[in-house]
Protein backbone atom coordinates (compact mmCIF):
# COMPACT_ATOMS: atom_id res chain seq x y z
CA UNK A 1 0.00 0.00 0.00
CA UNK A 2 2.60 2.68 1.16
CA UNK A 3 4.89 1.64 -2.42
CA UNK A 4 1.42 2.51 -4.38
CA UNK A 5 1.55 6.00 -2.10
CA UNK A 6 4.70 6.29 -2.71
CA UNK A 7 4.70 6.51 -6.28
CA UNK A 8 1.40 8.81 -6.57
CA UNK A 9 1.35 12.27 -7.02
CA UNK A 10 2.42 14.01 -3.82
CA UNK A 11 -1.22 15.93 -1.95
CA UNK A 12 -2.51 16.67 1.60
CA UNK A 13 -4.52 13.34 1.64
CA UNK A 14 -0.98 11.42 1.32
CA UNK A 15 0.63 13.68 3.86
CA UNK A 16 -1.68 13.18 6.23
CA UNK A 17 -1.52 8.91 5.73
CA UNK A 18 1.67 8.74 6.31
CA UNK A 19 1.48 11.50 9.25
CA UNK A 20 -0.74 9.02 11.22
CA UNK A 21 1.05 5.52 10.20
CA UNK A 22 4.19 7.48 11.72
CA UNK A 23 2.41 8.28 14.56
CA UNK A 24 1.43 4.70 15.20
CA UNK A 25 4.60 3.25 14.78
CA UNK A 26 5.71 5.82 17.20
CA UNK A 27 2.94 4.82 20.18
CA UNK A 28 4.31 1.53 18.82
CA UNK A 29 8.00 1.38 19.56
CA UNK A 30 6.84 3.61 22.79
CA UNK A 31 4.45 0.83 23.92
CA UNK A 32 7.69 -1.79 23.36
CA UNK A 33 10.56 0.58 24.96
CA UNK A 34 7.68 1.01 28.22
CA UNK A 35 7.38 -2.68 28.62
CA UNK A 36 11.13 -3.68 27.21
CA UNK A 37 12.44 -1.23 30.19
CA UNK A 38 10.34 -3.09 32.73
CA UNK A 39 11.07 -6.64 31.27
CA UNK A 40 14.82 -5.96 31.54
CA UNK A 41 14.25 -5.11 35.43
CA UNK A 42 12.05 -8.44 35.69
CA UNK A 43 14.76 -10.37 33.96
CA UNK A 44 17.34 -8.99 35.80
CA UNK A 45 15.42 -9.30 38.99
CA UNK A 46 15.04 -13.04 38.40
CA UNK A 47 18.76 -13.39 37.06
CA UNK A 48 20.13 -12.11 40.39
CA UNK A 49 17.77 -13.59 42.84
CA UNK A 50 15.96 -10.93 43.32
CA UNK A 51 11.99 -10.00 42.45
CA UNK A 52 12.33 -6.58 40.93
CA UNK A 53 9.10 -4.03 40.31
CA UNK A 54 5.83 -5.49 41.49
CA UNK A 55 3.88 -2.91 44.04
CA UNK A 56 2.76 -0.70 40.85
CA UNK A 57 -0.04 -2.90 38.55
CA UNK A 58 -0.70 -5.38 40.28
CA UNK A 59 1.96 -8.32 41.14
CA UNK A 60 4.02 -8.40 38.05
CA UNK A 61 4.60 -4.46 38.65
CA UNK A 62 2.81 -3.62 34.97
CA UNK A 63 2.85 0.01 35.72
CA UNK A 64 6.07 0.73 37.41
CA UNK A 65 7.56 2.20 33.81
CA UNK A 66 4.63 3.98 32.84
CA UNK A 67 4.59 5.61 36.22
CA UNK A 68 8.40 6.27 36.07
CA UNK A 69 7.86 8.04 32.74
CA UNK A 70 5.03 9.98 34.08
CA UNK A 71 7.41 10.97 37.34
CA UNK A 72 9.86 11.88 34.46
CA UNK A 73 7.30 14.15 32.89
CA UNK A 74 6.55 16.51 36.05
CA UNK A 75 10.23 17.13 37.00
CA UNK A 76 11.11 20.09 36.97
CA UNK A 77 13.32 21.36 33.60
CA UNK A 78 16.65 22.50 34.66
CA UNK A 79 18.88 23.61 32.47
CA UNK A 80 22.35 24.39 34.30
CA UNK A 81 23.21 28.25 34.33
CA UNK A 82 26.69 28.03 32.70
CA UNK A 83 25.51 25.35 30.36
CA UNK A 84 25.21 26.04 26.28
CA UNK A 85 21.63 26.60 26.34
CA UNK A 86 20.74 26.24 22.49
CA UNK A 87 23.19 22.94 22.32
CA UNK A 88 21.58 21.78 25.78
CA UNK A 89 18.16 21.65 23.86
CA UNK A 90 19.12 20.93 20.73
CA UNK A 91 21.51 18.10 21.76
CA UNK A 92 18.40 15.36 23.28
CA UNK A 93 16.48 15.93 19.92
CA UNK A 94 19.29 15.13 17.73
CA UNK A 95 19.81 11.87 19.97
CA UNK A 96 16.70 10.60 19.82
CA UNK A 97 15.48 11.41 15.79
CA UNK A 98 17.67 9.47 13.96
CA UNK A 99 16.59 6.36 16.61
CA UNK A 100 13.66 6.68 14.82
CA UNK A 101 14.64 7.18 11.48
CA UNK A 102 15.85 4.01 10.70
CA UNK A 103 13.01 2.48 11.56
CA UNK A 104 11.59 3.29 8.11
CA UNK A 105 13.61 1.11 6.27
CA UNK A 106 13.23 -2.20 8.75
CA UNK A 107 10.35 -4.59 6.61
CA UNK A 108 8.65 -6.19 9.42
CA UNK A 109 7.00 -8.69 7.36
CA UNK A 110 6.72 -8.75 3.79
CA UNK A 111 3.80 -6.20 3.91
CA UNK A 112 4.53 -3.88 6.71
CA UNK A 113 7.21 -1.96 6.02
CA UNK A 114 7.52 1.70 5.40
CA UNK A 115 10.26 2.81 2.66
CA UNK A 116 11.71 -0.22 0.24
CA UNK A 117 14.92 1.20 -0.05
CA UNK A 118 17.73 -0.07 -2.58
CA UNK A 119 20.54 0.68 0.06
CA UNK A 120 18.41 -0.24 3.60
CA UNK A 121 21.43 -1.27 5.23
CA UNK A 122 23.71 1.27 4.39
CA UNK A 123 20.68 3.90 5.70
CA UNK A 124 20.32 2.39 8.81
CA UNK A 125 23.91 2.77 9.42
CA UNK A 126 24.58 6.01 8.36
CA UNK A 127 21.10 7.54 9.72
CA UNK A 128 22.58 5.37 13.28
CA UNK A 129 25.52 7.24 12.81
CA UNK A 130 24.09 10.61 13.71
CA UNK A 131 22.96 10.02 17.25
CA UNK A 132 26.45 10.72 18.30
CA UNK A 133 26.38 13.85 17.79
CA UNK A 134 23.75 13.84 20.14
CA UNK A 135 25.50 12.28 22.77
CA UNK A 136 28.58 14.40 22.19
CA UNK A 137 26.75 17.70 22.12
CA UNK A 138 25.49 16.89 24.85
CA UNK A 139 27.85 16.21 27.08
CA UNK A 140 29.75 19.27 25.28
CA UNK A 141 26.98 21.89 26.45
CA UNK A 142 26.86 20.29 29.50
CA UNK A 143 29.88 22.24 30.49
CA UNK A 144 30.97 20.20 32.95
CA UNK A 145 33.98 17.46 32.34
CA UNK A 146 32.56 14.67 33.33
CA UNK A 147 29.39 15.07 30.99
CA UNK A 148 32.21 16.05 28.30
CA UNK A 149 34.28 12.95 29.22
CA UNK A 150 31.21 10.42 28.70
CA UNK A 151 30.38 12.53 25.32
CA UNK A 152 33.91 11.59 24.32
CA UNK A 153 34.23 8.19 25.05
CA UNK A 154 30.25 7.46 23.87
CA UNK A 155 31.69 9.27 20.59
CA UNK A 156 35.03 7.08 20.08
CA UNK A 157 33.53 3.75 21.38
CA UNK A 158 30.63 3.83 18.80
CA UNK A 159 32.93 5.24 15.92
CA UNK A 160 35.68 2.51 16.54
CA UNK A 161 32.59 0.14 16.89
CA UNK A 162 30.96 0.83 13.78
CA UNK A 163 33.62 -0.28 11.59
CA UNK A 164 33.49 -3.98 13.06
CA UNK A 165 29.89 -4.02 12.98
CA UNK A 166 29.07 -2.68 8.91
CA UNK A 167 32.43 -5.13 8.07
CA UNK A 168 30.48 -8.10 9.81
CA UNK A 169 27.62 -7.34 7.44
CA UNK A 170 29.36 -7.33 4.16
CA UNK A 171 29.45 -11.29 4.38
CA UNK A 172 25.95 -11.35 4.87
CA UNK A 173 25.64 -8.39 1.64
CA UNK A 174 27.69 -10.75 0.05
CA UNK A 175 25.78 -13.95 -0.15
CA UNK A 176 22.78 -11.83 -0.65
CA UNK A 177 23.62 -9.52 -3.18
CA UNK A 178 21.90 -6.61 -2.14
CA UNK A 179 21.97 -3.97 0.37
CA UNK A 180 18.02 -4.15 0.23
CA UNK A 181 16.91 -5.40 3.32
CA UNK A 182 13.62 -7.50 2.11
CA UNK A 183 16.22 -8.97 -0.67
CA UNK A 184 18.58 -9.86 2.24
CA UNK A 185 15.41 -11.62 4.15
CA UNK A 186 14.52 -13.50 0.41
CA UNK A 187 17.57 -14.52 0.20
CA UNK A 188 17.75 -16.47 3.67
CA UNK A 189 14.70 -18.53 1.91
CA UNK A 190 17.22 -21.90 2.42
CA UNK A 191 19.24 -21.14 5.21
CA UNK A 192 19.45 -18.47 7.49
CA UNK A 193 22.51 -16.24 7.57
CA UNK A 194 23.49 -17.30 11.37
CA UNK A 195 24.04 -20.58 9.99
CA UNK A 196 25.99 -19.45 7.16
CA UNK A 197 27.83 -16.30 8.52
CA UNK A 198 28.66 -17.36 12.24
CA UNK A 199 31.66 -15.64 12.43
CA UNK A 200 30.03 -12.46 11.19
CA UNK A 201 26.80 -12.80 13.39
CA UNK A 202 29.14 -13.40 16.49
CA UNK A 203 31.10 -9.83 15.45
CA UNK A 204 27.70 -7.99 14.64
CA UNK A 205 25.67 -8.82 18.40
CA UNK A 206 29.26 -7.77 20.13
CA UNK A 207 29.82 -4.38 17.72
CA UNK A 208 26.31 -3.69 18.19
CA UNK A 209 25.92 -4.30 21.91
CA UNK A 210 28.87 -1.55 21.64
CA UNK A 211 27.17 0.82 19.52
CA UNK A 212 23.68 0.19 22.08
CA UNK A 213 26.45 1.31 24.68
CA UNK A 214 25.09 -1.55 27.27
CA UNK A 215 27.11 -3.63 29.15
CA UNK A 216 29.58 -4.94 28.97
CA UNK A 217 30.26 -1.66 26.90
CA UNK A 218 28.45 1.03 29.27
CA UNK A 219 31.50 2.89 29.77
CA UNK A 220 29.80 6.43 28.18
CA UNK A 221 27.72 6.39 31.19
CA UNK A 222 29.52 4.58 34.19
CA UNK A 223 28.06 5.51 37.20
CA UNK A 224 30.70 4.58 39.17
CA UNK A 225 33.48 6.45 37.51
CA UNK A 226 31.41 9.47 35.82
CA UNK A 227 28.22 10.16 37.14
CA UNK A 228 26.46 8.65 34.19
CA UNK A 229 27.96 10.62 31.76
CA UNK A 230 26.66 12.54 29.15
CA UNK A 231 23.45 13.26 30.91
CA UNK A 232 24.77 13.96 34.39
CA UNK A 233 23.36 17.32 33.81
CA UNK A 234 19.91 16.17 32.37
CA UNK A 235 16.91 16.04 34.08
CA UNK A 236 12.92 15.72 32.95
CA UNK A 237 12.07 14.44 29.90
CA UNK A 238 14.99 15.81 28.27
CA UNK A 239 16.90 12.82 30.02
CA UNK A 240 13.95 10.63 28.87
CA UNK A 241 14.87 11.54 25.26
CA UNK A 242 18.04 9.99 25.78
CA UNK A 243 17.01 7.22 27.13
CA UNK A 244 14.38 6.99 24.70
CA UNK A 245 16.69 7.02 21.96
CA UNK A 246 18.71 4.49 23.98
CA UNK A 247 15.65 1.83 23.81
CA UNK A 248 14.34 2.54 20.71
CA UNK A 249 18.19 1.68 19.20
CA UNK A 250 17.59 -1.57 21.40
CA UNK A 251 14.06 -1.86 19.39
CA UNK A 252 15.90 -1.32 15.65
CA UNK A 253 18.76 -3.42 16.40
CA UNK A 254 16.97 -6.15 17.72
CA UNK A 255 14.73 -5.55 14.60
CA UNK A 256 17.72 -5.17 12.14
CA UNK A 257 19.04 -8.74 13.47
CA UNK A 258 16.36 -10.77 13.32
CA UNK A 259 16.11 -9.11 9.40
CA UNK A 260 19.89 -10.03 8.99
CA UNK A 261 20.52 -13.52 10.34
CA UNK A 262 17.65 -14.71 11.38
CA UNK A 263 15.34 -15.37 8.27
CA UNK A 264 12.74 -12.07 9.12
CA UNK A 265 9.45 -12.78 9.02
CA UNK A 266 10.11 -16.12 7.72
CA UNK A 267 9.03 -19.98 9.02
CA UNK A 268 12.37 -22.02 10.12
CA UNK A 269 10.69 -25.00 8.94
CA UNK A 270 8.32 -25.10 6.03
CA UNK A 271 5.33 -27.03 7.29
CA UNK A 272 5.01 -24.44 9.74
CA UNK A 273 4.21 -21.93 7.31
CA UNK A 274 0.70 -21.91 8.41
CA UNK A 275 1.90 -19.39 11.50
CA UNK A 276 2.22 -15.91 9.96
CA UNK A 277 5.08 -13.92 9.21
CA UNK A 278 4.31 -11.50 12.06
CA UNK A 279 4.38 -13.67 14.42
CA UNK A 280 8.01 -15.38 13.25
CA UNK A 281 9.11 -11.78 13.62
CA UNK A 282 8.36 -10.91 17.06
CA UNK A 283 9.32 -14.25 18.26
CA UNK A 284 12.83 -14.26 16.90
CA UNK A 285 12.61 -10.48 17.76
CA UNK A 286 11.86 -11.18 21.45
CA UNK A 287 14.29 -13.67 21.61
CA UNK A 288 17.14 -11.14 20.45
CA UNK A 289 15.93 -8.68 23.20
CA UNK A 290 15.91 -10.87 25.58
CA UNK A 291 19.84 -12.03 24.83
CA UNK A 292 20.79 -8.42 25.14
CA UNK A 293 19.80 -8.36 28.55
CA UNK A 294 20.82 -11.52 29.09
CA UNK A 295 24.34 -9.79 27.98
CA UNK A 296 23.64 -7.03 30.59
CA UNK A 297 23.25 -9.65 33.47
CA UNK A 298 26.27 -11.64 32.96
CA UNK A 299 29.09 -9.55 32.08
CA UNK A 300 30.85 -7.05 33.93
CA UNK A 301 31.92 -3.93 32.55
CA UNK A 302 35.16 -3.87 30.00
CA UNK A 303 37.94 -1.27 31.21
CA UNK A 304 38.35 1.94 28.80
CA UNK A 305 42.15 0.38 27.34
CA UNK A 306 40.73 -2.56 26.63
CA UNK A 307 38.07 -0.98 25.11
CA UNK A 308 39.18 0.15 21.89
CA UNK A 309 42.23 -2.47 21.47
CA UNK A 310 39.39 -5.07 21.21
CA UNK A 311 37.68 -3.44 18.56
CA UNK A 312 40.51 -2.43 16.51
CA UNK A 313 42.99 -5.33 17.08
CA UNK A 314 40.82 -8.14 17.82
CA UNK A 315 36.98 -7.86 15.61
CA UNK A 316 38.46 -6.17 12.80
CA UNK A 317 40.94 -8.39 12.10
CA UNK A 318 38.38 -10.87 12.55
CA UNK A 319 35.68 -9.25 10.75
CA UNK A 320 38.43 -8.53 7.30
CA UNK A 321 38.97 -12.59 7.91
CA UNK A 322 35.45 -13.22 7.27
CA UNK A 323 34.86 -11.31 4.72
CA UNK A 324 38.02 -12.80 2.52
CA UNK A 325 36.94 -16.35 4.01
CA UNK A 326 32.77 -15.59 2.55
CA UNK A 327 34.02 -14.27 -0.90
CA UNK A 328 35.96 -17.14 -0.97
CA UNK A 329 33.32 -20.01 0.13
CA UNK A 330 31.07 -18.09 -2.45
CA UNK A 331 32.96 -18.17 -5.09
CA UNK A 332 33.85 -21.79 -4.50
CA UNK A 333 30.13 -23.25 -4.16
CA UNK A 334 27.57 -20.98 -4.71
CA UNK A 335 29.10 -19.80 -8.29
CA UNK A 336 29.28 -16.58 -9.19
CA UNK B 1 5.76 26.53 -12.79
CA UNK B 2 4.31 23.72 -11.33
CA UNK B 3 4.22 23.57 -7.69
CA UNK B 4 5.05 19.42 -6.75
CA UNK B 5 6.19 18.14 -3.53
CA UNK B 6 9.36 17.91 -5.46
CA UNK B 7 10.16 21.35 -5.93
CA UNK B 8 8.82 22.01 -2.06
CA UNK B 9 11.18 19.29 -0.90
CA UNK B 10 14.47 20.99 -2.73
CA UNK B 11 13.81 24.07 -2.07
CA UNK B 12 13.25 23.46 1.66
CA UNK B 13 16.39 21.30 1.45
CA UNK B 14 18.31 24.04 -0.48
CA UNK B 15 17.38 26.74 2.20
CA UNK B 16 18.69 24.77 4.67
CA UNK B 17 21.57 23.99 3.15
CA UNK B 18 22.36 27.41 2.62
CA UNK B 19 21.09 28.84 5.92
CA UNK B 20 23.39 26.10 7.58
CA UNK B 21 26.49 27.77 5.58
CA UNK B 22 25.68 31.21 6.80
CA UNK B 23 25.39 30.39 10.17
CA UNK B 24 28.39 28.67 9.78
CA UNK B 25 30.22 31.62 8.67
CA UNK B 26 28.67 33.90 11.07
CA UNK B 27 28.33 32.21 14.65
CA UNK B 28 30.78 32.85 17.41
CA UNK B 29 31.18 29.47 19.19
CA UNK B 30 32.99 27.34 17.08
CA UNK B 31 30.97 23.82 18.02
CA UNK B 32 28.10 25.98 16.83
CA UNK B 33 29.51 26.24 13.57
CA UNK B 34 29.90 22.44 13.31
CA UNK B 35 26.05 21.92 14.12
CA UNK B 36 25.39 24.37 11.62
CA UNK B 37 27.84 22.29 9.23
CA UNK B 38 25.49 19.19 9.96
CA UNK B 39 22.91 20.32 9.04
CA UNK B 40 24.49 21.85 5.93
CA UNK B 41 26.12 18.10 5.05
CA UNK B 42 22.32 16.38 5.36
CA UNK B 43 20.07 18.76 3.27
CA UNK B 44 23.33 17.71 0.72
CA UNK B 45 22.22 14.24 1.42
CA UNK B 46 18.45 15.13 1.32
CA UNK B 47 19.03 16.98 -2.61
CA UNK B 48 21.01 13.72 -3.11
CA UNK B 49 18.36 11.20 -2.50
CA UNK B 50 15.51 13.63 -4.77
CA UNK B 51 18.50 13.20 -7.48
CA UNK B 52 17.61 9.37 -7.79
CA UNK B 53 21.58 8.68 -5.97
CA UNK B 54 20.33 7.47 -2.67
CA UNK B 55 24.28 5.36 -2.24
CA UNK B 56 25.56 8.75 -2.62
CA UNK B 57 23.22 10.07 -0.49
CA UNK B 58 24.21 7.57 2.52
CA UNK B 59 27.61 7.68 2.02
CA UNK B 60 27.46 11.56 2.34
CA UNK B 61 25.71 11.01 5.73
CA UNK B 62 27.85 8.17 6.57
CA UNK B 63 31.52 9.80 5.72
CA UNK B 64 30.32 13.81 5.73
CA UNK B 65 27.58 14.11 8.61
CA UNK B 66 29.49 11.51 10.51
CA UNK B 67 32.90 11.01 10.38
CA UNK B 68 34.54 13.82 9.05
CA UNK B 69 32.77 16.11 11.68
CA UNK B 70 33.22 13.90 14.52
CA UNK B 71 36.67 14.24 13.80
CA UNK B 72 36.64 18.23 13.75
CA UNK B 73 34.25 18.19 16.81
CA UNK B 74 36.89 16.03 18.21
CA UNK B 75 39.74 18.65 17.17
CA UNK B 76 38.16 21.94 17.93
CA UNK B 77 37.30 20.04 21.86
CA UNK B 78 40.49 18.46 22.58
CA UNK B 79 42.43 22.22 21.71
CA UNK B 80 40.55 25.43 23.12
CA UNK B 81 36.92 24.45 23.93
CA UNK B 82 35.47 27.96 24.72
CA UNK B 83 37.34 30.05 21.94
CA UNK B 84 35.81 32.27 20.45
CA UNK B 85 36.75 33.84 17.23
CA UNK B 86 36.96 37.46 17.19
CA UNK B 87 35.48 39.93 14.82
CA UNK B 88 37.42 41.11 11.95
CA UNK B 89 37.59 44.74 11.62
CA UNK B 90 38.31 47.57 8.63
CA UNK B 91 35.53 49.32 6.48
CA UNK B 92 37.59 48.86 3.31
CA UNK B 93 37.90 45.54 3.42
CA UNK B 94 34.04 44.58 3.87
CA UNK B 95 33.56 47.03 0.71
CA UNK B 96 35.85 45.29 -0.78
CA UNK B 97 34.70 42.15 -0.12
CA UNK B 98 30.91 43.06 -0.86
CA UNK B 99 32.31 43.60 -4.23
CA UNK B 100 34.25 40.64 -4.39
CA UNK B 101 30.61 38.64 -3.16
CA UNK B 102 28.35 40.48 -6.30
CA UNK B 103 31.27 40.01 -8.95
CA UNK B 104 31.36 36.41 -8.33
CA UNK B 105 27.35 35.91 -7.99
CA UNK B 106 26.80 38.00 -11.51
CA UNK B 107 29.61 35.60 -12.85
CA UNK B 108 28.04 32.72 -11.87
CA UNK B 109 24.54 33.97 -13.13
CA UNK B 110 25.87 34.84 -16.14
CA UNK B 111 27.76 31.04 -16.48
CA UNK B 112 24.27 29.11 -15.46
CA UNK B 113 22.10 31.07 -16.81
CA UNK B 114 21.94 29.72 -20.30
CA UNK B 115 23.72 26.58 -19.40
CA UNK B 116 22.43 23.93 -21.59
CA UNK B 117 22.13 20.76 -20.00
CA UNK B 118 21.32 17.71 -21.93
CA UNK B 119 18.70 15.79 -21.07
CA UNK B 120 19.71 11.98 -22.02
CA UNK B 121 17.26 9.09 -21.11
CA UNK B 122 19.07 7.06 -17.82
CA UNK B 123 18.36 4.30 -15.44
CA UNK B 124 20.67 5.33 -12.97
CA UNK B 125 18.07 5.46 -10.88
CA UNK B 126 17.46 1.52 -11.02
CA UNK B 127 20.53 -0.50 -9.23
CA UNK B 128 22.35 2.14 -8.13
CA UNK B 129 25.00 0.59 -5.73
CA UNK B 130 25.43 -2.25 -8.36
CA UNK B 131 25.88 0.22 -11.56
CA UNK B 132 28.64 2.54 -9.34
CA UNK B 133 30.51 -1.04 -8.29
CA UNK B 134 30.59 -2.00 -11.65
CA UNK B 135 31.56 0.98 -13.22
CA UNK B 136 34.45 1.49 -10.11
CA UNK B 137 35.63 -1.74 -10.52
CA UNK B 138 35.80 -1.84 -14.05
CA UNK B 139 36.06 0.92 -16.36
CA UNK B 140 37.65 3.19 -13.22
CA UNK B 141 39.63 0.52 -11.62
CA UNK B 142 42.87 2.69 -11.90
CA UNK B 143 41.84 5.92 -10.56
CA UNK B 144 40.38 3.38 -7.50
CA UNK B 145 43.45 2.00 -6.86
CA UNK B 146 45.11 5.19 -7.02
CA UNK B 147 42.83 6.81 -4.18
CA UNK B 148 43.17 3.94 -2.40
CA UNK B 149 46.86 3.78 -1.82
CA UNK B 150 47.16 7.67 -1.19
CA UNK B 151 44.41 7.11 1.41
CA UNK B 152 46.92 4.30 2.65
CA UNK B 153 49.90 6.90 2.31
CA UNK B 154 48.00 9.48 4.50
CA UNK B 155 47.19 6.67 7.24
CA UNK B 156 50.88 6.00 7.70
CA UNK B 157 51.79 9.60 7.61
CA UNK B 158 48.89 9.56 10.96
CA UNK B 159 50.51 6.69 12.12
CA UNK B 160 54.37 8.46 11.88
CA UNK B 161 53.23 11.75 13.20
CA UNK B 162 51.37 10.44 15.90
CA UNK B 163 54.42 8.19 17.01
CA UNK B 164 57.33 11.06 16.89
CA UNK B 165 55.09 13.03 19.44
CA UNK B 166 54.82 10.48 21.82
CA UNK B 167 58.77 9.35 21.75
CA UNK B 168 59.59 13.36 22.56
CA UNK B 169 56.73 12.72 25.21
CA UNK B 170 59.03 10.50 26.88
CA UNK B 171 62.10 12.14 26.81
CA UNK B 172 60.59 14.88 28.71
Amino acid sequence: MIQNMLESSPGWFNFIIFFILGVILLFIVLGFVTYSILAERKVMGFMQLRIGPNQVGGRWGLLQTVADVLKLLLKEDIIPKLADKPLFILAPIIAFAPSFMVLATIPFTDKFQFADLGVGLLYYVAVSGMTVFGVLLGGWASNNKYSLLGGARATAQMISYEIPLVMSVLGVILLSGSLNLNKIVEAQAHGWFILLQPIGFIIFIIASTAELSRTPFDLPESESELVAGYHTEYTGFRWAFFMLAEYVYLFAMSALITVLFLGGWMSPFKFLNFIPGSVWFALKFCFVVFIYIWFRVTFPRMRADKLMEFAWKVLLPIALANIFLTALIKSLFFGA
Amino acid sequence: MTFSGEFFASMVLALVAIIGGVLLLNLNKVVHMVVALIFTFVSIAGIYILLSAEFVAAVQVLIYSGAVTIIMLFGIMLTKPYDESEEPTGKWRKIILAIGIVGFAFAVYLGIYNFDIPQVQTVLHENNTMQIGKAIYSKFIIPFEFVSVLLLVALIGAIVLAKREDKEGEKE
